[in-house]
């Protein structure tokens, strides 16, 4: 298998590299060696948050804060990846989501601050429509409603939370009943997801929500279960019938808005015919003369190489399973460098759960033009290019930045890999 | 906190003192429980789960073994539902440990322990995971796995329905005297500070590695050499029996399978006190390559989480040290020792003995008390329906996995997907009062300690904080961080592999999909967002989860 780029890995990352390569008309094919959050966790892009992991002060303009960020950093991800790569990064996705039918909506010199699930108000860049009108801005009452035997979204929790932050105006909370589903009865996020893409169902729902919310332009917090398939149709569907703007609020793994948006766009690329290869882990990249020749695949029970003029690694820290973490020393699944060594595990972390750790900076060195390096800085092949997690040196957790970060190096280590 | 009063305080919530509490109440005297942290919150909670046959003392320790060896039965019929019965082999790899069968053989045969010698074949016909460096294997048919938590949990709710009272998170400060006579003791809620008094008869000291310290308030001596061992726990069972190496006690030589996991383990290190509990990276690592001698796939199992304990182990005066001092432990009456009335010591012993030790405690105190009702622990099971623990858990009817074409009740929801834990088997802890955070609801129904240790669970119990404990969102959220966090104080010695990649869906989760981290921030800071005079209650309330008093 010959193409002109390769692009390894699931993320945001990944799915920009792909989308950078196939907008220049050059040929792409993506390998995907597991799943990543993407695809089960995340329900937002985030471009920056907050300007340091400890500020308590959210950021209200992202490019303006990514641009002191840069000045003040210039080894950060964001420096590499330049400010040119954020807006042009920024504006591909938004154009593809649009072409794709997903409905997103924000701009890179504003962040959006929604509830969370447990109640807290989170900066973020971009997000899905569904789930714009819990801005907190915005002066209108909220009512967080969930279903009864739903553990994954507690309006209770969420209501109690939001209304010691958020003072404007009035937070409550209160539970439905979803037909057919109740505490005796095992069902997750996607379960009510199917469910809501049915008129009936759906109507059952509102017309509780209808009872129970008066008439004071509150809106109206839901964990985000409003339709899998077609979430377009099934959210505008329900807000007529609840009468009031509804807002979806992401839920635990699995996370219906992730799902929807990395379906939507994995089934964009194929009906593209740009091909992926599942589930195939990569295990080795040839190298000769500087360059890498191919890398070598391992799907059920062979090994295949995929061959390109140049490569994109876009692996995630972890959870896509590419970076091996021994006891002392995590190896990467192509050149098999040592990334790190750790005299005992326990350095791998910090001392609290909740702030900044060295698991999450894990990576590869690059060089100016994001090539993984070698300690010397130089590349370990010069038409191997390196976006998102994969980087070393940063834990996106604390700014809030992950999905802004990856889309920007994801989409100059595109650039890249394309005038290589 | 109001003052009161009772008939005998017992000082101490592990096996001893659970043991204790139920052993009065069976007896007929009042009694209430204070224990400073939660029950099976000190050494009882920090063991290695093992109900011993007897077989690891029976060279050095007769007398501990024969104690293990009686206790172990006893066990089996009282306290069922705590006890899975594995049984265990004892298995020689080097040399050395070849030359110790013998005196072994011999130890088992004086002190009455069933041993049978299997040839290799059979061995690993019902072990298959034995490593190749295993050169003789002893069948133990009455080693087992005894849930801590359980033993301690169902003692005490055992004596809780027969009218005693038992107090957490509470400690004791200090005693109040008229002279030589004990009449009460101090106590401070250990989450508010509150003090109180409550007065007694008598007072009844089970707090292990701690009875030093706590004798110390009172100005009497009991001499306890705290000695840490830490373990690893593997989130695969790697054999159906617990696996001893057959040689004299040292350093890894026990894997415990307690449902789904093996617990490796353990050390031997003096501390200067019970709760300096630091976990070198050395004693991990000698666990894993200590357990991989004994049997495959320990070094490819996923590690959880590694936790240490202290062992009280009773200074008789000798010059040993360490494993060398006897497990057997000693009841101390202060009133023929130091003269004062009132107060009795327990100290040593093993979770396995632990209802002899309180038989033999409680014999002394209601002595003094003038109570002559004799112990009745050995007869009388912890509940009615004891059944054994394996059969009690995982059970399928249990969580209603349907048949395929039968009228079963549809899939039950699960809180603790990993565990297999319920909503109903955690609701009724939420109104206990002695439940005060969710460490306290995991060491009760095993929430959370599954591979994924909280990430998914401890949301759903913070709601249920709010929704059925009447908790405002602040605390219950610190309640669920504080509980994360207790969580990963384990996880980050065992730090790599599957683990370290689902830590990365724990911080994704709780900080980019939930923003924690600032809400933690926040509650420290007035709220950025509250507008003039609104803004419901201001700053955080305290990280204690009930308000019950
Ligand atoms: C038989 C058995 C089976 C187990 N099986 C599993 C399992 O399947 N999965 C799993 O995840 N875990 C298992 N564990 C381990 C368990 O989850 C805990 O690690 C163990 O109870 C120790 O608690 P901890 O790790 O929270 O303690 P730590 O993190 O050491 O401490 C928690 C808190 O207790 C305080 N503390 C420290 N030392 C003491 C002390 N000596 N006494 C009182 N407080 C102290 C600390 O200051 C801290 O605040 C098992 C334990 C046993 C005994
Ligand atoms: C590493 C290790 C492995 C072990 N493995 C096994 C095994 O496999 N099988 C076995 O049978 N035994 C085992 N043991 C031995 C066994 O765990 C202990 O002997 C037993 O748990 C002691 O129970 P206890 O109730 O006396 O002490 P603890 O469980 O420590 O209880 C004492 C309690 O007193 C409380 N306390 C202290 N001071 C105060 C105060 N001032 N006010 C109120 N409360 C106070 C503490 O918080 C503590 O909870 C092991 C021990 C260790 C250390």
């Amino acid at each position: 298998m010959k193409t002109d780029v390769a692009v390894i890995g699931t993320g945001l990352s990944a799915l920009a590299a792909a989308r950078t390569v196939q907008q220049a008309g050059r040929q792409v094919v993506l390998v995907w060696p597991g799943l990543s959050s993407l695809y089960f966790l995340f329900a937002t892009i985030d471009v920056i948050g907050y300007p340091t992991a400890t500020a308590t002060e959210s950021v209200a303009d992202p490019a303006e804060a990514v641009a002191r960020l840069i000045t003040r950093e210039p080894s950060h991800p964001y420096a590499r990846a330049g400010m040119d790569a954020v807006h042009a990064g920024t504006r591909l996705m938004l154009e593809w989501f649009k072409e794709a039918g997903l409905a997103w909506q924000g701009a890179l010199n504003r962040n959006f601050l929604l509830p969370t699930a447990t109640g807290t108000p989170k900066p973020c860049c971009l997000a899905p429509a569904s789930m714009t009108a819990g801005d907190l801005s915005r002066p209108e009452p909220i009512v967080f409603c969930g279903f009864t035997g739903y553990q994954d979204f507690a309006p209770e929790l969420a209501a109690s939370n939001l209304k010691r932050q958020w003072g404007a105006a009035d937070v409550s909370a209160i539970r439905v009943t979803a037909p057919g589903y109740g505490p005796d009865r095992l069902f997750t996020s996607v379960d009510l997801a199917r469910s809501f893409e049915d008129a009936t169902f759906r109507d059952a729902v509102a017309a509780q929500l209808r009872e129970h919310v008066s008439g004071d332009g509150a809106r109206v917090g839901v964990p985000g279960v409003l339709g899998l398939t077609r979430p377009g149709e099934t959210f505008a569907a329900f807000q007529e019938a609840v009468g009031h703007p509804v807002f979806e609020i992401p839920t635990v793994p699995p996370s219906v808005i992730a799902l929807r948006l990395f379906d939507r766009l994995r089934k964009h690329l194929q009906e593209a015919g740009i091909e992926i290869i599942w589930a195939a882990p990569a295990h080795a990249a040839q190298v000769t003369d500087e360059r890498c020749r191919s890398v070598l695949l391992k799907a059920a029970g062979h090994e295949f190489p995929v061959e390109a003029a140049s490569y994109v690694v876009a692996l995630e820290d972890w959870v896509d399973g590419a970076f091996r973490a021994g006891v002392h020393t995590v190896r990467d699944p192509f050149f098999h460098e040592p990334i790190t060594w750790n005299k005992v595990p326990t350095d791998r972390t910090a001392e609290s759960l909740f702030s900044t750790q060295p698991f999450e900076q894990v990576g590869y060195a690059l060089t100016d033009r994001l090539q993984p390096a070698d300690e010397n800085g130089k590349p370990l092949a010069r038409n191997v290019f390196c976006a998102g997690g994969a980087m070393a040196g940063y834990d996106p957790s604390g700014t809030k930045s992950r999905g802004g970060m990856a889309i920007a190096t994801g989409y100059r280590a595109a650039r890249e890999a394309l005038a290589a | 906190m109001p003052d009161t009063s009772t008939g005998v305080v017992v000082i101490g919530g592990g096996s001893t003192g659970a043991g204790v509490l139920r052993d009065l109440t069976l007896r007929g005297i009042e009694a209430v429980l204070v224990e400073k942290g939660d029950l099976a919150s000190g050494t009882t909670g920090r063991s290695h789960g093992l109900l011993h046959s007897g077989g690891r003392y029976c060279v050095n320790d007769e007398q501990a073994a024969i104690e293990c060896v009686e206790e172990g039965r006893i066990l089996r019929r009282i306290a069922r539902s705590t006890v899975e019965d594995t049984g265990g082999y004892f298995v020689s790899v080097t040399e050395e440990d070849h030359e110790w069968e013998p005196r072994f053989v011999e130890g088992c045969r004086r002190t009455g322990i069933t041993c049978e010698r299997l040839s290799l074949d059979e061995a690993r016909r019902r072990e298959p995971a034995l490593s190749r460096q295993v050169r003789t294997v002893f069948w133990v048919p009455e080693d087992g796995h005894l849930d801590p938590f359980y033993l301690v949990v169902g003692n005490v709710e055992s004596a809780r329905r027969r009218g005693a009272r038992v107090m957490t998170h509470t400690e004791v400060i200090g005693f109040l005297r008229d002279g030589d006579r004990l009449t009460g003791v101090r106590i401070k809620d250990s989450k508010t500070n509150e003090e109180a008094s409550i007065a007694c008869q008598s007072v009844i000291n089970a707090t292990g590695a701690w009875s030093g310290l706590v004798a110390r308030l009172l100005g009497v001596e009991v001499k306890v050499v705290p000695v840490k061992g830490t373990m690893v726990v593997l989130s695969r069972r790697l054999a159906h029996a617990a696996i001893n190496r057959c040689h004299k006690p040292g350093d890894g030589d026990i894997v415990v399978p307690g449902l789904s996991v093996s617990i490796l383990g353990t050390t031997s290190a003096k501390v200067a006190h019970p709760e300096t509990l630091p976990i070198e990276w050395d004693e991990v690592r000698r666990m894993i390559e200590e357990g991989a001698m004994m049997l495959d796939g320990v070094t490819t199992a996923r590690a959880m989480r590694a936790y240490a304990g202290v062992r009280p182990l009773y200074d008789l005066g000798a010059e040993a040290e360490g494993r060398e001092m006897s497990r057997n432990f000693a009841v101390i009456d202060h009133q023929v020792r130091d003269g004062i009335t009132g107060f009795t010591s327990i100290v040593g012993g093993k979770v396995t003995t632990y209802r002899l030790m309180a038989e033999r405690v409680v014999d002394v105190a209601a002595r003094h008390l003038g109570v002559r009702t004799p112990c009745t622990t050995a007869e009388v099971p912890l509940n009615d329906r004891e059944e054994p623990l394996d059969q009690l858990r995982h059970r399928p009817s249990l969580l209603g996995v349907p048949k395929p074409h039968g009228d079963e009740p549809p899939l039950q929801p699960l809180l603790c997907e990993c565990e297999l834990v319920r909503p109903q088997d955690v609701a009724p802890w939420l109104k206990d009062p002695a439940v005060r955070d969710l460490e306290d609801v995991r060491r009760r129904t095993r929430s959370g300690m599954g591979p994924c240790q909280a990430a998914i669970c401890s949301y759903r119990l913070a709601a249920r904080l709010v929704s059925d404990r009447g908790l405002d969102g602040a605390s219950a959220t610190r309640a669920m961080a504080d509980f994360l966090e207790t969580r990963w104080r384990g996880v980050r010695h065992v730090f790599w592999g599957s683990q370290l990649r689902n830590m990365q869906v724990t911080t994704g989760l709780h900080m980019e999909l939930y923003n924690v981290d600032r809400e933690l921030m926040l509650q420290h800071s007035p709220p950025p967002l509250a507008g003039e005079g609104q803004g419901g209650g201001r700053g955080a309330e305290p990280a204690e989860v009930g308000a019950q008093r």
